[in-house]
């Protein structure tokens, strides 16, 4: 609470040439909250992420809770079937050299005879969780490096900058991989080293604010108060860099999840038989002659997952970005 | 002469980055859990066959002084030896990378061919139905996994249509005599492009979009510069203004984001290889992870942050001829 008011504040130096009193509601949560609610494709993105993490939550929820209860309703097991006729059925209204599309899979099974709208639906589990958590490390990451790294400055600044300049200089997935390699191929290392990766974006964009904001009379005053550079950071510089790490954090979560889908496609991360979106598009490749929507769906709920969270960032920088406001 | 002197200096940064890259490779490298000799020797095999072994690949000696070699070696352009194919690693990737440049490097002709026309497109008409159609496509771009465009460019011109091939990637200076149904360098340009088609356009997609999105920000910006103003005040085409005065100063950040994006497109090279079962660098890495083959996994990682240093700096360059005062600015 005492961050947000702080943000409200301190913020109003970034506003130039506005009313006073009007500087103060431009800033803070529920501001920006009206401003997303206004435009179009904001709401777009917010509806669509919403929508998206329902689903991931009621997923976890079935997976958790019900012991999967759904996913027995909509699971079909090969093993239980003697004849294993249903394997690698179409979507409904379609064919195929295994059969007709039932109502029962409207989008098909795949090869071992599963639905795979039911496997989607656990999927958003799994890039959900992913996308929120890799995310969250590189913002907490590349915060911290970046605004110490940008309040300090000298040769703490030079060491940290040049050792995310590194981590940068390997392109991420070929370092993520090295890393899955080197540490564990589940998905929790896949979350660890894709949020690693977005380490040196955050602290770039934090760092670059951190040394701006760092001149302003306010710290400079604070300083003088008497205040711990560590609250002084974490009260004052941080809250002040708010606005275009929301936007990037955002936009990283849809990034992230391209990220793990592509790690999951290569076979590092969630391992067979967990569902997840990126291992059913691989094991579609071997199937992509006799049945060809096997590989559609999961790339368009990547799609559709990845649009909304950019949809999202965008809506978001429009609406925190004063110069379209005015 | 600045910008001379501004190359050498940009080389020079680089070294300190390229000594960080192969820390953090030999680091990781360490961390792989299993015996690479056990991997290639079987599972039980002699222990005097074991110690040979580790000492002829230098695997007994303490971890510091294996990497002081490696960077000796590095630095002399030996990049080691690879334990499960027995062969020099820098020979095995200039075999491969070659293949990985020539596929990025077209992605990326392919991304700025058909991005700038639809940047520049979409500023001019700016909030237009073009401008929509614009920004639709490179937002689908950007939110659309490279692998699975490949999958669906597989399915649809390959199996349905069989416009073009599926898999390989011959490249075009490859002798008549290795490419199936070649028989002049020409043939075998020809049978190169074809297979090309595909893997450019989805290992491309991504930075098509990216660009067009920088592209049109970008050119949106510069024409409301005082000096597109000016020149439609003294009565210069609209046709002219947007060729001559807005485009150029409006390159510069598509020149910062194509370097940038480069770091995506050799990852993204992996999986396109993957997909399109292209012998290049992102398989050579794969396969070398498979194997648990250490200076191989190193080798690789190594010269894709290698591909990405030398691929900024010459966008740096780039950009330092374009806007001079790059170079002659404080150097910091």
């Amino acid at each position: 609470m005492a961050t947000e008011t702080d943000s409200a504040t301190d913020g109003s130096t970034d506003t130039e040439g506005t009313g006073a009193g009007e500087v103060e509601a431009r800033v803070g949560l529920r501001y920006t909250l009206r401003q997303v609610k206004r435009d179009t494709t904001a709401r777009i993105g917010i509806y669509t992420v919403g929508f998206i993490t329902l689903v991931a939550v009621l997923g976890s929820l079935d997976y958790y809770v019900f012991d999967y209860g759904v996913a027995e309703a909509i699971w079909y097991s090969p093993v239980q079937d003697p004849e294993q006729v249903r394997r690698l059925l179409p979507p409904v209204g379609m064919e195929n050299q295994y059969g007709q599309g039932t109502l029962e899979h409207p989008m098909g099974t795949d090869h071992r005879g599963r639905d795979i709208l039911g496997r989607l639906f656990y999927g958003t589990r799994i890039a959900i969780t992913v996308g929120f958590m890799a995310t969250a490390i590189g913002l907490v990451g590349g915060t911290l490096i970046g605004a110490v790294s940008g309040y300090y400055g000298g040769w703490i600044d030079d060491v940290l900058q040049r050792v995310t300049e590194t981590i940068y200089a390997i392109p991420f997935l070929v370092l993520v991989i090295a890393f899955m390699t080197a540490f564990g191929r589940d998905l929790s290392f896949a979350m660890i080293g894709v949020g690693i990766t977005s380490v040196p974006v955050f602290n770039r964009l934090i760092r670059s604010r951190v040394v701006s904001v760092r001149e302003e009379d306010y710290i400079e005053a604070a300083r003088a108060a008497g205040v711990k550079d560590r609250n002084i950071i974490l009260r004052h510089v941080i809250p002040n860099s708010f606005a275009p790490v929301l936007v990037q954090a955002t936009l990283q979560i849809g990034v992230s999840i391209l990220i793990v889908a592509g790690l999951s496609f290569l076979g590092f991360g969630a391992q067979p038989p967990t569902p997840s979106w990126g291992q059913m598009l691989s094991a579609s490749r071997n199937y992509m002659l006799p049945a060809p929507t096997f590989s559609l769906f999961p790339g368009i709920a990547i799609l559709i997952t990845v649009i909304g969270f950019n949809i999202l960032g965008d809506g978001l920088q429009d609406a925190l970005d004063p110069r379209i406001n005015n | 002469m600045g910008l001379l002197r501004y190359t050498l200096w940009r080389l020079a940064q680089a070294i300190p980055v390229l000594i960080g890259i192969i820390t953090i490779t030999f680091f990781l490298a360490n961390q792989i859990p299993g015996d690479p000799v056990e991997i290639m020797l079987g599972p039980s095999p002699a222990q005097e066959q074991v110690e040979a072994i580790r000492a002829r690949y230098g695997l007994d000696r303490p971890a510091y002084q294996r990497f002081l070699t490696y960077l000796a070696g590095v630095a002399t352009g030996d990049l080691g030896q690879s334990i499960y194919y027995d062969r020099p690693v820098l020979e095995m990737i200039m075999l491969r990378l070659p293949v990985t440049l020539y596929l990025t490097v077209s992605a990326f002709v392919f991304a700025i061919v058909t991005a700038i026309p639809l940047g520049v497109i979409s500023a001019k008409r700016r909030n237009k139905p073009a401008d929509h159609v614009s920004r639709i496509v490179s937002l689908i771009g950007v939110s659309t996994p490279s692998f699975w465009i490949g999958l669906m460019l597989i399915i649809v011109f390959a199996f349905y249509l069989g416009w073009f091939p599926a898999r390989g990637l011959p490249v075009p200076w490859a002798s008549p005599a290795d490419v199936r149904g070649a028989e002049t360098q020409l043939q075998v340009l020809r049978t190169s492009l074809y297979h090309l088609a595909m893997p450019m356009v989805a290992l491309g997609t991504l930075q098509m979009a990216q660009i067009t999105r920088i592209e049109r920000s970008s050119m949106v910006e510069s024409l409301q510069g005082e000096y597109v103003k000016l020149a439609r005040a003294y009565g210069v085409s609209e046709s002219k203004i947007v060729r001559k005065h807005a485009f150029q100063v409006a390159q510069l950040p598509v020149i910062t984001i194509v370097g940038l994006g480069l770091s995506t497109a050799l990852g993204g090279a992996v999986l396109t290889e993957t997909v399109f079962e292209i012998q290049g660098m992102g398989r050579l890495i794969i396969t070398a992870i498979n194997n648990q083959d250490y200076e191989l996994i190193m080798g690789t990682t190594f010269m894709f942050g290698v591909a990405f240093v030398v691929g900024v700096i010459i966008t740096d360059i780039a950009y330092a001829y374009i806007d001079p005062r790059v170079a002659y600015g404080d150097e910091t």
